[in-house]
């Protein structure tokens, strides 16, 4: 045993930890703190009501098996640790019997206390909606990296932006044109997968009017991260209302009204932009909708709140942007650059952004 | 009373080989000595782990702070693939490699593996396989489809010639992984010392024994996926290929049935490793000790029913979901067993926390904070909103490194004075558990937050409005603290096997075989077999009369396996072939096929 030289100094060490400590403490006060505007377990939907349901079910129980482990662990470490000089064995124990049922039929019963349920609500989840109420059905395909929705009866077509009714029930029939996209609106509902060559269903009934973001969930390639979408629950009546939109949105697109637009017009015209676009009213030259190489449908596309998959606001600036360089926007975008002058893709952002 | 200090009067062993032993760089070279590649092993899987940490820290950089273009999105894509390769495949199996092959023969008594020409075929293997993954980054950019690379996103419309390294790559490591998996079963099986039955088999030995099963099953299914990849990419069949009639589902279900045993090959050792450093520090067995190995068994077993939990948002539709569902909680029942019997471990014992136990200790909390949010998405409805979302981040990781990663660490404290023969300095080896404590809770536990709050994982970039700013920046800060921790315990084993503290046979006072020989230990091991007559032999020898461990006074033949050079020799031509099907130079793969035909014949004939 060699001796401590000076064992009353007061130990710089200590002051060290304790301020390690306490800003460690401080940064974890920090953490969960920035108001989040994609809250998982702030549902708007009864969807994502039921995983929030469960998430509180199995926190709860997890919540008190982690504080018996930690107390358990701590009293241990505490009560058992070895005193100076004291060099005497423990007892020996081998192990109890009674203790190993004990701790093997309880998280028995744990788990299937969280299954059984868990099981209703899987089959709740899959619940087929009743076909003689009004439901709103929508083809939903995953593009890299943008997401094309398809209102079949309403006979409409938009992108990125989900227009649905409150308290109406929603089906969305998920699929992909290309890679595995998953579409996660988190307040709406938990993510579904869109396989290419396969078509699913999700259901959900928003209960709440507003405006909800969520983005591609499964990776999908260089610009995954700028896959987003954005859900609008729109009210059952008024100007703003659900119906309301549905007939702005079938209406042929707007003309231009100014030379700029009626410039930005011609360009869209003659420049290649129709061989993927659809401007009804205007050109529908654009190859099979659901092809990997067409583009969003641009027939109201200023009505839109964002552009490339909410990447930027929608304004002519951006517009003009995108179509510059699309690349330089969303990289790999398979979006042609079709070498536009400054003048020609303002042209288009003004013609574009003012298709209400 | 007993001691260890009587081992040293058994007579030396006379030993004969079939050809003399070599020399120095030669001999590493052509090793058949399961410690020598213990040591290999070990030396990669650390060198990986430096790799995949600085893969991390470029990507947490580009995460720190929102719309940032530090990173582009195909280069975030392709770290994110790389550093969970990297610490998958060749760090954290490596260094249970090198735990595996440096001490299971150890363990159990035996001088070497069943077979050690094999066991170096089986690292220059993987040694070779890691290569080629990592020289992506120099040949056209690494793989970027994610360490689990979806179809068709693998597909060669959709990316490019890194994937072709990656499957490779991976492919060679199967390889390994699987003829290793048979060399240590049969090692296991047939080679304990006399006297050993099963049930007094270190734990440690069992968990290696259960994940070696574990991949010996589970890398045939990844190896037919890769195959069928490797077919779609480079001769164009279309087994993925949605427009011909193919279903990229497959590739999940191949993966999967693949993916969720190899998480458990990843933590039953780390398991193990606890399981023998809490007695030793309690001073008391393990509490339950068969319950222990019964639960670890039945982990293994049922990880094998459980693989369509990562797939609940495919559309697998409600029954399957509700069977997966069902099978993945169950999962949880044997893992509860395990932490209250450490915990039983730890009650009524006599505790000291050198810098193994620490990290032995925080093992616990960390793993189940990490298994219960597994249990959390085990229930679909749950999932739908966690899956590849931060929130899963958060669980693989308090799974992997506050579980595997740190019962490693634990497992390099306590078992490296065994091999280089120096204890580790005690002081570096605290800061390093301190640090690396906070700096790993510092970054997953805010990332539950960032799950809950809509972050999905793999996004390179993301807008400062989300409300994910904060937690983003701590997990940045967390990396930080990682990586720092890392290279305090990198320094501290380089400056300790040079001039540590000698540390003497028995270190800690422990119970098991590998302390009874000299650290290092000599080329044949032990001096003599011994007999096995309990299951703590070491320290009932020291403790039980009538229990020591009886020391011979002849000297016994043994012998010796000589250094080869074929083993080597198949692994390079693996890798001819794996580059030949990389470049399309065929006629490369039709030599070094025959070049494999020839080196088993040279291998069968070569006297041993
Ligand atoms: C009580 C035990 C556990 C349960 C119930 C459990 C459950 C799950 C589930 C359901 C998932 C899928 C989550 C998703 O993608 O949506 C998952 C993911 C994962 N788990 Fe666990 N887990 C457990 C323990 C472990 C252990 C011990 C490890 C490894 C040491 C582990 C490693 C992983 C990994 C790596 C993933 C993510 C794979 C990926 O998506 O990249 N888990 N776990
Ligand atoms: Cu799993």
């Amino acid at each position: 045993m060699h001796t401590d030289a000076a064992p009353h100094r007061p130990s710089p060490s200590l002051a060290t930890w304790l301020i390690a400590c306490l800003s460690l403490l401080g940064a974890f006060a920090l953490s969960g703190c920035d108001k989040p505007t994609r809250d998982v377990y702030q549902p708007v939907a009864d969807s994502a009501e039921i995983s929030a349901w469960f998430y509180h079910l199995v926190l709860a129980v997890d919540a008190v098996i982690l504080a018996i482990v930690v107390t358990i662990l701590v009293v241990a470490i505490v009560r058992f640790r070895k005193k100076p000089g004291d060099e005497e064995l423990p007892p020996q124990s081998f192990g109890n019997m009674k203790m190993e049922v004990a701790w093997t039929v309880i998280p028995t019963l744990i788990v299937i206390g969280i299954t059984v349920p868990t099981l209703g609500g899987i089959f709740e989840l899959a619940r087929k909606p009743d076909l003689n109420q009004k439901i709103i059905e929508v083809e939903v395909t995953g593009k890299q990296w943008w997401w094309e929705f398809d209102y079949a009866k309403e006979k409409l077509n938009t992108a990125n932006e989900l227009h649905v009714e409150v308290g109406t029930q929603v089906i969305l029939n998920m699929t992909s044109a290309d890679v595995i996209h998953s579409w996660w609106v988190p307040r709406i509902g938990g993510k579904r997968d869109a396989n290419p060559g396969r078509r699913y269903p999700f259901y959900f009934r928003p209960y709440q009017v507003g405006t909800f973001d969520g983005q591609c969930a499964e990776l999908c390639g260089a610009s995954h991260a700028l896959m987003g979408t954005r859900v609008i629950v729109h009210p059952k009546t008024g100007a703003d209302s659900y119906e309301a939109w549905v007939a702005r949105e079938q209406q042929q697109a707007q003309k231009p009204a100014t030379p700029q637009q009626e410039a930005g017009q011609k360009v869209f015209m003659t420049k290649g932009c129709v061989a993927c676009h659809t401007i009804r009213g205007v050109s529908e030259l654009a190859v099979g909708a659901r092809s990997r190489t067409s583009g969003p449908n641009l027939t109201h596309v200023g009505g839109r709140t964002s552009i490339a998959a909410r990447t930027l606001p929608m304004t002519a600036q951006n517009i003009a942007k995108w179509v510059k360089n699309p690349q330089a926007v969303k990289q790999g975008a398979l979006m042609t650059n079709l070498g536009l002058s400054d003048e020609e893709a303002a042209a288009v952002g003004a013609y574009l952004a003012s298709l209400k | 009373m007993a001691s260890i200090a009587d081992f040293a009067r058994a007579p030396a062993p006379t030993y004969h080989m079939a050809r003399p032993p070599k020399t120095g760089l030669m001999d590493w070279l052509t090793t058949v000595d399961h410690k020598k590649i213990g040591i290999l092993y070990g030396l990669s899987g650390l060198f990986y782990l430096l790799v995949g940490g600085l893969e991390a820290l470029l990507f947490r950089i580009q995460l720190a702070v929102p719309d940032n273009d530090f990173l582009t999105g195909e280069q975030f894509n392709g770290l994110v693939t790389m550093h969970a390769t990297t610490m998958v495949f060749l760090a954290v199996m490596p260094i249970i490699a090198a735990i595996s092959n440096y001490f299971i023969p150890l363990m159990i008594g035996a001088r070497d593996v069943a077979f050690p020409r094999m066991n170096a075929f089986s690292f220059w293997t993987f040694l070779f396989g890691s290569l080629l993954l990592n020289s992506s980054f120099l040949f056209g950019g690494a793989p970027n489809a994610g360490w689990f690379g979806y179809a068709p996103l693998t597909g060669s419309q959709y990316s490019g010639s890194g994937i072709d390294f990656w499957w490779t790559g991976l492919a060679m490591l199967a390889i390994s992984s699987m003829v290793a998996g048979v060399n240590f079963i049969v090692t296991i099986l047939n080679m304990r010392a006399p006297g050993m039955t099963l049930m007094r088999m270190p734990v440690l030995v069992w968990m290696i024994l259960v994940i070696q099963f574990l991949l010996a099953f589970s890398f045939p299914p990844i190896t037919v996926g890769l195959i069928l990849l490797g077919f779609d990419r480079t001769f164009g069949t279309v087994f993925y290929q949605v427009s011909m009639g193919g279903d990229p589902q497959l590739w999940q279900h191949l993966f999967w049935l693949f993916g969720h045993p190899e998480v458990y090959v990843l933590i039953l050792p780390s398991m193990g490793i606890v399981s023998e450093i809490l007695p030793v520090f309690t001073r008391r067995p393990l509490f339950g000790h068969h319950a222990v190995i019964f639960s670890g068994v039945a982990i293994g077993f049922m990880g094998f029913g459980v693989w369509g939990h990562h797939m609940f948002t495919v559309g697998m539709g409600p029954i399957a979901d509700a069977a997966f569902a069902s099978t993945t909680a169950i999962v949880g029942i044997p893992t509860g067993v395990k932490i209250f019997n450490w915990l039983g471990t730890l009650w009524g014992g006599k505790i000291t926390f050198p810098t193994a136990m620490l990290f032995a200790v925080s093992f616990i909390p960390m793993f189940t904070i990490g298994g219960l949010s597994g249990v959390m998405h085990s229930s679909p409805p749950i999932d739908l909103q966690q899956h590849n979302s931060y929130f899963v981040v958060a669980h693989f990781h308090y799974v992997l490194v506050g579980g595997a990663l740190q019962g490693l660490f634990a497992g390099v404290y306590f078992y490296l004075p065994k091999i280089t023969g120096k204890l580790l300095s005690e002081k570096l080896g605290k800061v390093h558990f301190w640090v690396f404590l906070a700096g790993m809770n510092l970054t997953f536990f805010p990332q539950h937050f960032l799950g809950n709050h809509g972050m999905p994982r793999r996004i390179y970039t993301y807008p400062a409005d989300a409300g994910w700013n904060t937690d983003n920046m701590l997990g940045t800060i967390g990396v930080i603290l990682m990586a720092t921790a890392t290279l305090v315990m990198v320094y501290n084993i380089l400056t300790s096997w040079k001039k540590g503290k000698p540390a003497g046979n028995d270190p800690w006072d422990a119970s098991t075989l590998e302390w009874m020989t000299t650290s290092p230990p000599p080329v044949h091991n032990f001096d003599f077999t011994p007999v096995v007559l309990s299951e703590r032999p070491l320290w009932d020898h020291k403790r039980t009369p009538g229990f020591e461990i009886p020391v011979p006074e002849t000297s016994e033949s043994i012998h010796m396996p000589s250094n080869s050079w074929r083993p080597m020799l198949i692994s390079v031509c693996i890798l001819l072939i794996m580059v030949g099907l990389l470049t399309h130079l065929w006629p490369l793969c039709i030599v070094a096929a025959l070049g494999i035909v020839a080196g088993v014949y040279l291998w069968v004939t070569e006297p041993a």
